[in-house]
């Protein structure tokens, strides 16, 4: 599709994710096994036919450049599709200036040279499945400057809290973009999506810039809002926001019952990712396995209940792992006992024997870490 | 990286009629195992893992489904430039009515044109039908350091089951082959041809051609190309290889390979990291263990959905085994799927298969494994 360009942009400056995020940004935290974060807007984006996607990061690209590539994986076309990863340059000062306006800003030129009439902008910390091209569509025929995505849920009060809301009208008309301050059950969630022309993002980049160097996106729409008709589409289907540890375990936990996991994934979908060429997974006379994701690669002699597994772990005889995200490449050891944790990727628990934590509040074990 | 002197040829034409169904659509290469792979994975991955840039594939009865397959070959890494997976069907000639390959060495004969644009030292000849994993490099330096015309890759077989194969002969020191011997009803070594060939390109393509013309020829590596090696006192040599090599010609040893992945000592080993073996890249998601699920000493990859029981069996991309439903002793190819309460014990399921509700197929006893190729209905 000629339309549009896609544009995944990064978490913006007050969201943290624990532990997880001292080693990469969000878009390359692995998700569900065996996918990340970044596969979920890069494959709506391809699958409506978007292919020409500019990658925003900010800091520790490592991880998601090498797992990004060349894009093949994600069936783009190898000549008139292009992936293009755009760094920024973070200000360690004062965290106030890393916005995403300040990232578009300094890769104006990107922007300018797509030909495309529409933007489609999609954030790599949120999960959730959606068909761009229909949505473009919904935009023209509406006539709207700005459709912004939203997803109405219940647990507002509780979950969501790094997230905006959504004030809207009658006629979907938004109102403001607020942040979620926890006071209501039910809110509008703002999936940080966007759909404009291209020229209007471009003057939006240039007028927030004008206004305050702080300004977001967000920002620069709601004190336009007098000028701007600016419209919400309402999402159905599987939805999270990894804005902080709690949501990042949470989501995963959500998504071990084949039933929620059906309404994520569907076969003429494809969430793609790279392949690891990792063999099957082994499970030995011993093992004890039920209501569990468990990706390719992995040797398993244990207990495992409630858990995701990454590509390649390895659970030895009598270790039992319960409620837990384990990343690709841990080991666990005889007779550990884990339950309720993250585990991060190539972790060894072999001395310490029991590692629970309050279902309440998941642990987290770092990255390569020897227990 | 600038191509390698050794071009890589693999036979993959056969059609394996002894697998029956399996092969009724697709040649037996392209035959699934393991649970995520097709037989002929194998020689492409050792291909690729043994820095061999060209591979041709030739390919004859039931061919779209693993022309398309191997087409690919970037699933393989033989992508790079001057690099690539080739191939090669049975094509027509203007000098020639020939539109088949008459025997091994004639696909090979028939695309004499295809390897001169490459200009190898050495051509190295596979079968696509084989599971093992081997690197051909090694091979080659065996070959260079014997100065050898030709080698030949052997495995030694148990002396009893050896006229089963194609025997080598040889002069016990240097493993000089004196002769060979087809299916020999009395076999006097146990060096079992592996149909890997190494060949100097420069000879081989001159008795090609002679070989072409020859009306009393099978135009067969085994049967005319070795022996007339052998009649000229060429160097032949057998490379002796140890490690873990099937032909899965039956449907009994097709289950059987499938069967030695659950021994925790076997050696194929898919899970070194050092020789990965590559294949289709499915979007699949990862396998989902439901809340009743028991499985004990199984291999299960991507795509499945496990809610029943499996035991000693392996589960390939896609298949599902339902709530109260049992898999023992079995193979379920990709996308087979065992209804709710079904059971299958020692048998093969082909790809797609469904198993309806409560159905009981195969059984504990049976002296062969059962082939479930078509739709088993279930009680209502």
């Amino acid at each position: 599709m000629y339309k549009a360009f896609g544009i995944v942009n990064s978490s913006s400056r007050n969201i943290r994710v624990e532990g997880l995020e001292d080693y990469r940004p969000i878009g390359a935290f692995s998700f569900l096994g065996r996918y990340r974060m970044v596969d979920f807007p890069i494959s709506n984006l391809s699958n409506s036919g978007i292919d020409r996607i500019q990658i925003y990061v900010k800091e520790k690209p490592r991880t998601l450049v090498s797992h990004i590539g060349t894009g093949r994986h994600y069936n783009i076309n190898s000549k008139s599709g292009r992936l293009q990863i755009l760094f920024t340059d973070s200000d360690q000062r004062n965290n106030i200036y890393n916005t995403d306006i300040a990232s578009y800003y300094e890769n104006m030129e990107c922007i300018e040279e797509m030909h495309h009439p529409y933007v489609v902008i999609t954030p790599d910390y949120m999960v959730y499945t959606a068909d761009f091209s229909r949505l473009i569509e919904q935009h023209i025929q509406s006539e709207a400057d700005i459709t912004l995505l939203y997803h109405a849920v219940d647990n507002a009060k509780d979950a969501y809290l790094n997230c905006n809301i959504l004030n809207l009208n009658k006629q979907k008309g938004v109102l403001s973009i607020e942040p979620n301050h926890g006071n209501a059950k039910n809110r509008n969630i703002f999936m940080d999506t966007y759909i404009m022309k291209r020229e209007l993002f471009i003057e939006l980049i240039r007028k927030a810039k004008a206004i305050s160097s702080a300004f977001t996106l967000a920002d620069i729409i709601n004190e336009l809002h007098n000028e701007l008709d600016v419209r919400g589409i309402s999402h159905r289907g599987f939805f999270a926001s990894i804005t902080d540890f709690q949501s990042y375990y949470d989501a995963n936990m959500d998504l071990i019952d084949i039933k929620a996991a059906q309404t994520l994934f569907d076969p003429e979908w494809p969430i793609y990712t790279r392949t690891n060429d990792s063999c099957p997974t082994h499970y030995y006379e011993t093992a004890q396995i039920r209501n569990s994701v468990v990706s390719n690669g992995c040797q398993v002699e244990g207990t495992i209940e409630n858990s995701i597994l990454g590509r390649g772990c390895i659970i030895h005889k009598d270790a039992v792992i319960k409620n837990s995200v384990i990343l690709s490449g841990a080991e666990i050891g005889e007779g550990v006992h884990i339950e309720n944790q993250v585990v991060d990727k190539m972790v060894k628990i072999l001395h310490v024997k029991e590692v629970v934590s309050d279902p309440a509040l998941p642990g987290y074990i770092k990255r390569r870490d020897i227990l | 990286m600038k191509q390698n002197s050794m071009l890589a040829m693999i036979l993959a034409g056969g059609r394996g009629s002894r697998l029956h169904d399996l092969t009724n659509k697709v040649a037996k290469p392209a035959v699934s195992y393991g649970g995520k792979y097709r037989i002929i994975d194998f020689p492409l991955s050792n291909c690729a893992n043994s820095g061999i840039d060209v591979v041709g594939v030739l390919t004859q009865y039931e061919s779209v489904e693993l022309n398309s397959y191997v087409a690919a070959g970037g699933r393989w890494g033989l992508d790079s430039k001057n690099s690539g997976v080739y191939v090669l069907p049975p094509r027509e000639k203007a000098d020639t009515g020939l539109d088949v390959y008459r025997g091994t060495a004639d696909a090979i004969s028939q695309n004499i044109d295809f390897i001169d644009q490459y200009d190898p030292e050495y051509l190295l000849v596979l079968s696509g039908d084989h599971i093992y994993k081997m690197n051909y490099d090694k091979m080659l330096a065996f070959h260079k350091e014997r100065q050898a015309d030709a080698t030949i890759a052997v495995i030694e077989v148990p002396l009893k089951e050896a006229s089963r194969f194609g025997i080598m002969n040889t002069d016990g020191e240097t493993d000089r082959i004196t002769e060979f011997v087809e299916k020999p009803p009395v076999p006097e070594s146990n060096l079992a041809s592996m149909g890997i060939y190494i060949f100097n390109w420069k000879l081989l393509r001159k008795l090609l051609l002679a070989d072409m013309k020859n009306p009393d020829s099978n135009h067969d590596f085994g049967k005319d190309i070795i022996p007339t090696l052998l009649g000229d006192e060429k160097r032949l040599f057998a490379y002796r290889f140890k490690g873990y090599w099937k032909d899965v010609g039956t449907i009994d040893s097709l289950w059987e390979a499938n069967m030695d992945l659950l021994s925790p000592d076997n050696e194929l080993d898919l899970s070194d990291l050092t020789w990965k073996i590559y294949t289709e890249d499915v979007t699949a998601l990862p396998q989902y263990i439901g809340t009743e699920a028991r499985i004990q000493n199984a291999y299960i990859t991507q795509g499945c959905v496990i809610e029943g029981e499996v035991t000693n069996s392996v589960i390939f991309t896609g298949a599902k085994v339902r709530p109260g439903a049992k898999v023992i002793d079995s193979v379920l190819m990709p996308g087979a799927i065992v209804e709710d309460g079904a059971v299958v014990i020692r048998a093969l399921v082909a790809n797609g298969v469904n198993i309806g509700k409560g159905a009981l197929v195969g059984s504990a006893d049976s002296e062969h494994i059962e082939l479930i190729a078509k739709r088993v209905k279930g009680a209502e």
